[in-house]
């Protein structure tokens, strides 16, 4: 057990650089992220984001540079091992199953299975178990979902966004990788999902990266602010020192 | 309430088909063929028709796994000769053991699994060319291996190696139950186990089953190995029945199985079907084929007639989706 002292950082990303063929996608990014607070990441389009989102959620390996969570280095070569790490991840087109319910898809991989000689020796799903959680998990998030027993095709992008943080929400332990949470959802929906971020932050100490574009949002629940820019790490800003303009300047290249 | 009103509403025929159309297909069938042949409706005959069922009954449940992951597999009627053969050789020529030789022929219908698995999954091969190749592989291992002759004889060894093809428990044939026993393994494991939910999250959306930590792989080669398997225990049976283990065996099969997951409503898009769809997609075929015998339909038209269906069944399956 490697001791975690005050001042380790949940994450720190070690001028991490990512090529596809000839395209540099990322050219070296390094950043703290502490416990317990929210960082933006933002960035014009193919700044690099996604990427450095999907390399810290295991979708990619780094090309060079190192990344540690708790002080230790952590090298995924699968989603599943970032996933194991602790490390959850919304991605944007949300990863769902359409085709299964919502306790299907909160579960999956995660199955739970009945008890008894029958239901252990083959594994059998404890589908009502499943269901009863999932209903329970997302109504203490505050997330609402017609059932947990309706197929994920027949719901809205906001319900959908929801099962999709829900299930996170359900399964992470130290890292929350939000990539556009709001992108596709209307206003109430987006002022829920803030809150969500806000009161998790708040109330349960949880810490995100939350990837956007909108800088109202981003200045509303953002602690600190790391900025982007074809590639390259532009700066670090904490949200007390700044303003939404200066944001947008980095972004866009007004300021360097 | 108040306020609310119940509209008089049109019943809505679209779900009523999609829940209930293909067992209307599968009654019309049998009560067609009721009326054309005396000899259909009798215990015998349909009897006889779950006997003949049994053997694409197995094959089908494999197939159907390997199609929700949006696969295909070819060579399942070639990997049933091969491992057929083997297991028969075995018995015969190196005087193995029945249930050896019962082991190492499923091994091989396996193994064959895990090489089309292998190819699908981590070499990245598309499935229908992976298991083509598998399919002239297998049929010409099985030739080479045997010199083009058939391995015959095998009642003078024990009835042991034949008793899955032959035995009777009752009145019932012993084929329709492994078949029954197959179908029910599979309804369980597709239903009612994690890795069915597995199977179905790949069919449906690789991407998203791979980035919720699903071992994407692995679950190719399951479903794989499940059909070459399938594939062997069906050659069993067909060895019993014949009492002879023949290199050319199987041919065609692959056909009747991809018909019958089909025509069961099982879609080509992965993600979506069912057991019991396959089940009755699997007795549509059998009494097609049984019903042409009855009406001394030449063999020529019985093939044209059940690519007719097939293609009747998929148009059918897109209009009332």
């Amino acid at each position: 057990m490697v001791s975690v002292s005050e001042n380790t950082p949940l994450l720190r990303v070690e001028d991490i650089t990512k090529s596809f063929g000839a395209v540099q996608a990322l050219r070296g990014i390094t950043f703290d992220l502490v416990r317990g607070t929210v960082m933006a990441l933002v960035g014009d389009n193919g700044a690099g984001k996604s990427t450095l989102a999907k390399i810290l959620s295991g979708v990619h390996p780094p090309t060079s540079g190192q990344f540690y969570l708790n002080g230790q280095s952590c090298r995924f070569d699968r989603p599943a091992a970032a996933l194991a790490a602790g490390i959850e991840t919304v991605y944007q087109n949300l990863a769902l199953i359409e085709e299964l319910d919502v306790a299907d898809n909160v579960y999956l991989g995660r199955e739970t299975t009945r008890g008894g000689a029958i239901g252990r020796l083959f594994g059998i799903l404890d589908r009502p178990a499943m269901r009863q959680h999932t209903a329970k998990a997302l109504s203490q998030l505050h997330i609402k979902i017609p059932a947990p027993t309706l197929a994920v095709r027949k719901m809205s992008g906001g319900q959908r966004q929801a099962v999709a943080i829900g299930r996170a929400l359900t399964w992470g332990r130290e890292l929350f990788i939000l990539d556009e949470p709001t992108a596709a959802l209307g206003v109430d929906e987006t002022e829920q999902v803030l809150r969500m971020i806000e009161r998790l932050r708040e109330e349960h100490g949880l810490t995100f990266i939350i990837i956007s574009h909108n800088m109202q949002d981003v200045y509303r629940i953002a602690d600190t602010i790391v900025v982007l820019r074809q590639g390259r790490h532009v700066a670090t800003l904490a949200k007390n020192d700044t303003t939404p303009e200066e944001i947008v300047a980095y972004i866009t290249g007004a300021k360097e | 309430m108040i306020g609310t009103q119940t509209l008089p509403r049109q019943f809505n025929w679209r779900p009523f088909f999609q829940k209930y159309g293909l067992l209307m297909s599968l009654l019309l069938l049998c009560l067609a063929l009721s009326v054309a042949s005396d000899r259909f409706l009798t215990s015998d005959n349909l009897l006889n028709v779950l006997r003949q069922s049994s053997i694409n009954g197995i094959i089908s449940i494999g197939m159907m796994m390997v199609i929700l992951t949006r696969g295909i597999d070819l060579s399942v009627g070639s990997v049933l000769a091969l491992s057929a053969v083997i297991g028969a050789d075995m018995l015969k020529n190196e005087g193995m053991p029945v249930l050896q030789a019962i082991g190492i022929c499923l091994l091989v219908g396996a193994a064959a699994g895990a090489v089309n698995g292998f190819l699908v999954s981590w070499v990245n091969i598309p499935p229908f060319i992976a298991t083509l190749g598998m399919m002239t592989f297998a049929r010409g291992a099985a030739k080479f291996y045997t010199d083009g002759q058939p391995i015959t004889g095998l009642d003078s060894l024990g009835q042991g190696f034949r008793y899955l093809g032959t035995a009777e428990v009752g009145p019932i044939p012993m084929p329709i139950i492994v078949a029954g026993l197959v179908f029910l393994g599979g309804a369980v494991l597709l239903n009612h186990v994690p890795f069915g939910r597995f199977i179905f999250g790949l069919g449906n959306n690789e991407e998203a089953a791979y980035l919720s930590g699903l071992p994407v792989n692995r679950i190719k080669l399951f479903v794989y190995m499940a059909a070459g398997t399938l594939s062997a225990l069906a050659g069993i049976i067909l060895v019993g029945r014949l009492n002879s283990a023949q290199p050319t065996a199987g041919e065609m099969y692959e056909f009747d199985a991809i018909a019958a997951v089909v025509v069961g409503g099982t879609s080509f898009d992965g993600g979506e079907g069912t057991v019991m769809g396959t089940l009755i997609g699997v007795l549509i075929i059998g009494i097609i084929n049984n019903g042409l015998n009855l009406l001394d339909v030449s063999a020529f038209y019985q093939d044209i007639t059940k690519g007719a269906v097939i293609a009747l069944a998929l148009l059918l399956h897109r209009a009332i989706r």
